[in-house]
């Protein structure tokens, strides 16, 4: 039983450590939790048998390295938005393209006022 | 005389309804789309709905551009930049041209509709690009509906519409031509609930917004759209079922309202 829940407060530890390092940070505090209880479980385990409480010590130390690499990353990292400058030239190389098209389809002002009474 | 009289006030109710008197000529909206996950939410793009507008020699028509771009920190992972356009009349909305450039991640796709309202027809033109990087065209001539709009023209036909005496539960068909094909959409007014945004605290109408193409939007009632109640009707907040969890677009900031 004991290495059961170490077994599993390793996995979701080490899964909360490498969701925190990506875009998807947030995500890392549903394992990081589940580490905490599982090793609280396993820590509680060992003191009932007496058994060593080492590897359970890493299982603490990634959990907390996960939540303040994902807490920092939510509270500091802003979202944003970079390298637009291609689209921002496409915007207006389209509208560009759009005019003369529209130029072509002879839209004339009248057209515009013949408003559809089905809606 | 009374009949003439009732005739004339109805036509000119018509012509109000239909009427744009919410989206203004130089208006900005940003929204921030975010991924929710048991409750917890990933930012994951920008999006900016913008109009403008744009002369021709003959009239002036409006421009309706929407992006979506993926925050810097998706970028290694999964980037996004579409630019989907709509260019209708300022009055009534009537699409004339819509164009649709998406690029995201290695996957481009071009849309173009010229739309003829005299025959009812649509003139499109689907590009995609070639995996030597070569871009390949598919052009094709489909029968709409006369009301039949693309997605943008029908994302800002929705303010448009008069909520005020609209009762609670009445259904609203819109047909969306979407990739080449009329989709069916009922937008649902659910009633006034007032809600939390970067405005502040604002009345909102509450929209649900189904489709009859299942793979779009998944679900009837969990796409829902708040509209503020007010002469602009901006969207404020939009949550989604997609086919995998739940997407949310929240307002970001507005300017160059209309009203």
């Amino acid at each position: 039983m004991r290495k059961l829940f170490i077994t599993l407060g390793l996995i979701t530890a080490i899964l909360a450590v490498i969701l925190s390092v990506l875009p998807l940070s947030n995500l890392s505090f549903i394992p990081a939790i589940f580490a905490l209880i599982l090793g609280v479980v396993a820590l509680f385990v060992s003191n009932k048998s007496g058994a060593s409480k080492k590897i359970i010590q890493y299982i603490f130390l990634l959990t907390i390295i996960s939540l303040v690499f994902a807490t920092y990353k939510s509270i500091f990292s802003e979202s944003e938005v970079v390298n637009t400058k291609e689209l921002q030239e496409k915007e207006v190389e389209s509208e560009q393209e759009a005019i003369d098209e529209l130029e072509e389809l002879n839209i004339e002002a009248e057209d515009l006022e013949d408003i559809n009474l089905d809606e | 005389m009374n009949r003439i009289t009732i005739a004339l006030i109805f036509f000119l109710s018509c012509f109000v309804n239909a009427q744009n008197n919410a989206i203004g000529t130089n208006e900005k909206l940003v929204f921030t789309a975010s991924y929710n996950m048991s409750g917890i939410l990933n930012n994951l793009a920008e999006v900016r709905m913008e109009t403008s507008e744009v002369k021709t020699s003959k009239t002036t028509l409006l421009r309706l551009k929407c992006t979506a771009s993926t925050y810097s920190k998706w970028d290694h992972f999964f980037k996004i930049r579409d630019l989907y356009e709509s260019y209708v009349s300022p009055i009534s909305l009537k699409p004339y041209l819509y164009k649709r450039d998406i690029n995201e991640g290695s996957y481009y796709k071009a849309m173009k509709y010229t739309y003829d309202h005299k025959t009812n027809t649509i003139k499109t033109l689907q590009q995609k690009k070639k995996k030597d990087g070569s871009l390949w065209g598919e052009n094709k001539t489909i029968t709409v509906q006369s009301k039949t709009k693309d997605i943008v023209s029908t994302l800002y036909f929705i303010r448009t519409l008069d909520y005020n005496n609209m009762s609670v539960g009445k259904s609203n068909e819109l047909i969306i031509v979407f990739d080449r094909e009329e989709v069916k959409a009922h937008i649902t007014y659910l009633g006034k609930e007032t809600i939390s945004t970067v405005l502040g605290k604002l009345p909102c109408y509450k929209l649900s917004i189904s489709t009859n193409k299942v793979d779009v939007l998944k679900g009837t009632n969990s796409n829902i759209i708040w509209l503020t109640a007010d002469a602009n009707k901006i969207p404020v907040f939009a949550t989604f079922k997609i086919a995998v969890g739940n997407g949310e677009l929240k307002l970001k900031s507005a300017s160059g309202l209309r009203n």
